[in-house]
């Protein structure tokens, strides 16, 4: 799944999708991100593609790997 | 299931007026204490055993332990044999000198088996098993976690110097590796000494009511587990004779010592109100594998050839795999009795009341 | 009604920006690091409308778990886990004269009815509480944990570090609340944080500013405690005699070395209809009984062994 990185606490993230629906995720245990890289890309708004399996049990989904669409990584942070 | 809360509050049960706080004694007034209290108003009440007061709704009130009782119960019967053979093996080799060294050098490759399978066994267990690292961030005394940590990784330089100086030794017939495998798994029996008892206090810190009611009990018995299966792992394979007819009397010793604090074990569990766990279906397998097949077994087999005074044959084999299967399996049926108890709430309701407080922390 | 003379300057919601010491203004109280902050709840005045369970979930981005229904009561939530922080519990109780002297369980009562006091009509039987992590004094929960990922905050609160916790799950067994868990979908355990990123923001935590009859009072924890005493005091006086704290210093809940409990509740029937434990105890006192009493098993058996070996004898008679 494509988009924007809406919303982060500690782990779990809310990622608005390219039609606008919003989801929420959590870091799987697997990840190579780790939780503290999520909050600058919430306060960029990065654009991230997610690699994702649904979670049982929850209406969540586990995020297994998240790679930057954005060329750019030295664009300073937007408000 | 019985939805229906008897949630009954009784006028003065918690104090009249200016005496908000309960009293140790009107807990009984359910008639849900295992012993009788005579408080004038239970006068009446009937004695019944187990928990008769309220639950929500059946609801587990604790969490059980998320680890496996298979997994974990196996890294803790190897952690106590190849602990309890170091300590065995460094003894043997002081007191019989070279008489015990294929005893010594057995004990060596056994607890680098158990330790390196150990310890894959705990990080497979782990959650977030890239994260294993994060255990050596701390040493917390008040946690036998991390206690056991320490002690497992302070036991893996001694065990890897004494392994690899026995390879060599073996390998090459180098007489000098030898002793450096001797000398440099002298250590290892202090480590090995806290591997076989720590893990009974890693089970006690806890909430879970089967284990926190027998801190001191359930240590009894996982370290003489861990001797018996100390003992009966050495003797597996063994060629002295002498050696390995001490070795299991030690077993047997040990076995003994654990048939004792077993009983102990029990009378302790039912008079703090958890005796509703010793029904359950882990209790009954700890019954026939870790007691029946595990203890009185291999004790029978001892007896039955030490009175006819003949050589070890296969049945003293047998018995020391019996008592590795039992140890094993005391541990894992451990681990169930436990988390069982967790998740039933009229056991881990009558175990947390005032009366089973330590004494000097009543209030 | 006790209005902040600073509430004047912020007539209209503002959502572009913050209000600097907002829990001056919602909960009386200015939030500053060193000091002990904790919940008092009140659960005489709860009325289960679980604003504090969806203002968790919406602060904290939980992802719903218990999805269905229960069939208790108005409680579909069920306990706290690791992506429930907050759960409230509804124990439904009913007025004795009308089952003829007996209460839902049978029990005979001796002519006392649960509405047997000066209470207004609406404070129904009903017990309903808000369930939350305790942030205990002495935290069994930090106290086993191996990794050094719980710890006391500098709001004396305890949290989990997100980044270092590795599952293990051992807080989960040492709680005697039941109330850390390990989460299967991330491998890590969670629990409440009483809202630690609003406190270093100064806002108060998002279940206490929902909270719409101030069942759950945010504040330092002396204060709370005095409060708690007051309203204890006032509901004995209008007849309310099973009313008591649970988790103040010397009550049940704060038993067994526990000390206190920061959040702390206003309970009127006994702790186990709550799902509470009545006398927990702490989890690490057992650690030097367990350790000693496994040594010196130990050590008599090696002493035993020591002796059998030394007995040389055997060794001539059977050869090598």
């Amino acid at each position: 799944m494509e988009g924007t990185i809406t919303i982060v606490q500690e782990g779990r993230f809310q990622l608005s999708d390219r039609a606008g629906v919003s989801h929420q995720f959590v870091l799987g245990h697997d990840a190579l991100a780790e939780t503290e890289q999520l909050r600058p890309l919430q306060s960029r708004q990065a654009q991230v593609r997610v690699k994702y399996t649904d979670a049982s049990g929850l209406i969540s989904l586990i995020a297994h790997r998240i790679d930057l669409l954005e060329p750019n990584l030295l664009e300073s942070p937007r408000r | 299931m019985d939805d229906k809360v008897d949630t009954a509050p009784r006028d003065g049960y918690y104090g009249a007026p200016n005496q908000p706080l309960p009293r140790s004694d009107s807990v009984h007034d359910a008639g849900d204490a295992a012993e009788p209290v005579a408080t004038s108003r239970d006068r009446d009440m009937p004695v019944r055993p187990g928990w008769k007061g309220p639950t929500y709704y059946g609801r587990s009130q604790l969490k059980a332990a998320p680890f496996d009782p298979w997994i974990v119960g196996g890294y803790i019967f190897l952690a106590g044999m190849s602990g309890s053979s170091a300590v065995l093996s460094n003894l043997a080799e002081l007191m019989r000198g070279k008489r015990a060294e294929a005893v010594g050098r057995r004990s060596r490759y056994l607890s680098m088996a158990a330790l390196t399978l150990g310890s894959v066994l705990l990080i497979i267990d782990l959650d977030t098993p890239q994260r294993f690292y994060n255990m050596f961030r701390i040493a917390k005394r008040t946690s036998p976690m991390s206690i056991g940590t320490w002690i497992l990784t302070s036991l893996m330089p001694f065990a890897g110097v004494g392994v690899l100086a026995q390879l060599g030794a073996d390998l090459f017939k180098i007489e000098g590796l030898n002793k450096l495998a001797r000398i440099g798994f002298a250590p290892a029996a202090l480590s090995g000494a806290g591997l076989s008892t720590y893990t009974a206090s890693l089970l006690s810190a806890t909430s879970t009511p089967y284990w926190a009611a027998q801190p001191k009990e359930l240590a009894m018995r996982f370290a003489a587990s861990s001797v018996a299966s100390g003992a009966a792992a050495l003797t597996l394979g063994a060629k002295s004779d002498a050696n390995r007819r001490t070795l299991e009397t030690i077993s047997a010793a040990a076995l003994v010592v654990e048939l004792a604090a077993t009983a102990m074990s029990h009378k302790t569990v039912k008079a703090k109100g958890v005796g509703e766990s010793l029904k359950s279906d882990w209790a009954k397998t700890e019954e026939v594998a870790a007691l029946g097949f595990g203890v009185l077994l291999p004790l029978g087999i001892y007896a039955a050839t030490r009175l006819r005074g003949r050589t070890p044959t296969a049945a003293n084999d047998l018995a020391a795999l019996a008592t590795l299967v039992g140890s094993a399996m005391l541990r894992v049926s451990t681990l169930g009795i436990g988390d069982d108890s967790a998740s039933r709430p009229e056991v881990s309701l009558r175990f947390s009341q005032p009366e089973n407080l330590p004494r000097s922390r009543r209030r | 009604m006790n209005v902040h003379p600073r509430a004047r300057d912020y007539p209209k919601s503002s959502l572009g920006e913050m209000i600097p010491n907002e829990s001056e203004l919602t909960a009386g109280v200015k939030i500053e690091p060193g000091k002990q902050y904790g919940f008092f709840t009140d659960t005489t005045v709860c009325i289960g409308c679980k604003a504090c369970e969806v203002a968790c979930k919406e602060w904290n981005n939980l992802p719903a778990d218990n999805v269905g229904l229960t069939g208790h009561s108005y409680d579909n939530t069920g306990a706290l886990s690791a992506n429930t922080w907050r759960h409230v519990n509804f124990i439904e109780q009913s007025s004795i004269q009308a089952l003829g002297g007996q209460d839902l369980g049978g029990q005979d009562l001796g002519g006392k009815s649960v509405r047997d006091n000066d209470q207004a009509p609406f404070q129904s039987g009903w017990l309903m509480m808000s369930d939350v992590c305790k942030h205990c004094h002495h935290a069994p929960c930090m106290e086993a944990c191996p990794t050094g990922a719980l710890f006391k905050t500098e709001f004396d609160t305890v949290v989990v570090q997100q980044d270092i916790c590795n599952g293990c799950g051992y807080c989960v067994p040492a709680c005697p609340f039941g109330v850390v868990d390990v989460s299967k979908a991330d491998g890590k355990a969670h629990k409440c944080t009483l809202c630690y990123d609003r406190l270093k923001g100064g806002l108060e935590p998002a279940c206490a500013k929902s909270c719409p009859t101030d069942s759950i009072q945010f504040g330092e924890l002396s204060d709370l405690q005095a409060r708690a005493k007051r309203r204890v005091d006032e509901l004995h006086a209008r007849g309310v005699h099973t009313a008591y704290t649970y988790g103040t210093p010397d009550s049940p809940g704060a038993t067994g070395d526990m000390k206190y409990l920061n959040a702390f509740f206003l309970l009127t029937d006994r702790p186990e209809a709550y799902n509470l434990p009545a006398a927990p105890t702490r989890p690490s006192n057992r650690v030097a009984p367990a350790l000693v009493a496994g040594l010196a098993t130990l050590g008599g058996l090696a002493l035993a062994a020591v002796a059998l070996l030394a007995g040389s004898s055997e060794g001539a008679r059977h050869g090598r």
